[in-house]
């Protein structure tokens, strides 16, 4: 004969703990896993630009972001920019080289997109174009959001690679080449893939696709 | 290949840690001290001991506070004699702080870097001649700016007949900055070492003891050539 032995109170409690950690444990793994949950998607049928020949439209992984050209600033290299988005050059480019919550650099046409990236040479690619010279605001603050064109040891070697900062960086100032600002999705840039001890990232997260608002449907 | 890269990775992550300071001028472990100065210039402190250059050749330690406190003032005031146009044709943005900088083992008042726009400065290096190694240092950066200008055969012409420099500037131990009582064509015994030296010498007394190198000018004939050759040559660099 089988003996029933009745749970006491403090197995039941013990029981129902178990079962609220594991249902718990379910729903925040599959919330951290969605590392886009918490990025506000953007319409953008409800935004007015008032220039939209100055617009061109990232899309990454975790949403859209919208940037807004400065040629007033930087005209040369603002259509320089502006001549390799509307090809699509841009179109699969890796974010090779991102300093955690402060920048995000990507461009390079020759060694760094999705179809061709070389982890050795990824940085050192050209565009057949060539080099161009800075053009270099002193006034412009470098803040978040700030979009510039990279730049060798030396001024006047900027070509395609472009960065774009995730905080304030004053230090930036007359030292880089201004060419726009995130003025929407700057959030889905802070989602981009890092690391904590390097600025260069093995297996990269890519920008699905740049373009010129123009371009958009 | 992914191997190596990841190799790459590591080691770069054991040497460095990624920051925009980095991104920008190649040094690590530095933060800005002083960034809205009138002449353009910004001031970084190391905040921890760093390596930089070939097989990092050179290393510099964090900067103590004491000698931030004690100095940065008098580092200003000499800088600040420069102006904003002046700097950017000597190639002078950044000043690097740190404390026992050496390059090659060797410890060295300051390393210019003209491609960076950039000098580190040793700020517990010679305690007596301190300021004017500020100047002889930023000789190095105008000399570099312009090598045509300051030419360093037509320079060696201006000694005695039969004299000659050292192959290098550490290749002797004539390292002493004590300013000779009996100049006999040079200031100090660094002076002998190499031209670029010697201009150098000559070019920190020229801003921070004027008045004494005009005694000296009056009884050393090749005194006073050397600085009439300084003072014409940053003229033209300053009317360029």
């Amino acid at each position: 004969m089988i003996k029933k032995i009745k749970a006491s109170m403090g197995e039941k409690i013990l029981f129902i703990f178990l079962i609220l950690l594991a249902i718990t444990s379910f729903v925040f793994f599959y919330t951290i896993k969605n590392k886009c949950l918490f990025i506000d998607k953007i319409d953008l049928k409800k935004i007015n630009f008032p220039n939209k020949s100055n617009i061109v439209i990232m899309n990454v992984e975790c949403g859209m972001v919208i940037i807004e050209l400065l040629p007033n600033l930087s005209p040369n290299s603002v259509e320089r920019f502006k001549f390799f988005v509307s090809n699509g050059d841009y179109d699969g480019s890796s974010f090779y080289r991102v300093i955690k919550n402060t920048l995000l650099q990507a461009g390079d046409l020759e060694f760094g997109n999705i179809e061709n990236i070389d982890y050795f040479k990824v940085g050192s690619g050209k565009s057949k174009l060539g080099p161009i010279n800075s053009e270099i605001d002193s006034q412009f603050e470098f803040n978040a959001g700030s979009v510039g064109l990279v730049r060798g040891d030396e001024f006047n070697t900027e070509d395609s690679e472009f960065f774009i900062l995730l905080k304030n960086v004053p230090l930036f100032k007359g030292e880089y080449t201004p060419i726009g600002k995130v003025i929407y999705g700057l959030d889905a840039l802070t989602k981009i893939k890092s690391s904590d001890k390097t600025e260069y990232v093995l297996r990269p997260d890519f920008l699905s696709d740049l373009k010129l608002l123009e371009q958009y449907n | 290949m992914r191997i190596l890269f990841i190799l790459l990775i590591v080691f770069q992550s054991n040497s460095l840690k990624a920051d925009e300071i980095n991104y920008l001028l190649k040094i690590p472990n530095l933060k800005t001290f002083s960034l809205n100065n009138e002449n353009g210039i910004k001031y970084l402190i190391a905040k921890k001991n760093f390596k930089i250059g070939v097989q990092n050749n050179i290393s510099c330690d964090k900067l103590e506070k004491k000698n931030l406190d004690n100095k940065f003032s008098l580092i200003k005031r000499n800088l600040d004699l420069y102006d904003n146009i002046f700097l950017k044709k000597i190639n002078l943005r950044f000043i690097v702080l740190c404390q026992n900088l050496y390059i090659s083992k060797i410890n060295t008042a300051g390393i210019p870097d003209l491609k960076k726009r950039t000098l580190i400065l040793d700020l517990e290096f010679n305690e007596k001649y301190f300021e004017r190694v500020i100047h002889h240092e930023v000789f190095h950066l105008i000399q570099g700016s312009f090598p045509e200008i300051f030419n360093e055969e037509a320079w060696s012409n201006l000694n005695k007949k039969g004299f000659k420099y050292a192959d290098c500037s550490t290749c002797t131990d004539k390292l002493g900055l004590d300013i000779y009582k009996n100049t006999d064509g040079f200031l100090t015994e660094y002076s002998k070492t190499i031209p670029s030296e010697d201009m150098a010498e000559v070019y920190s007394f020229y801003v921070t003891d004027k008045e004494n190198l005009e005694k000296i000018k009056k009884i050393d004939p090749i005194i006073f050539k050397k600085a009439e050759y300084i003072e014409t040559k940053i003229k033209k660099i300053n009317n360029l």
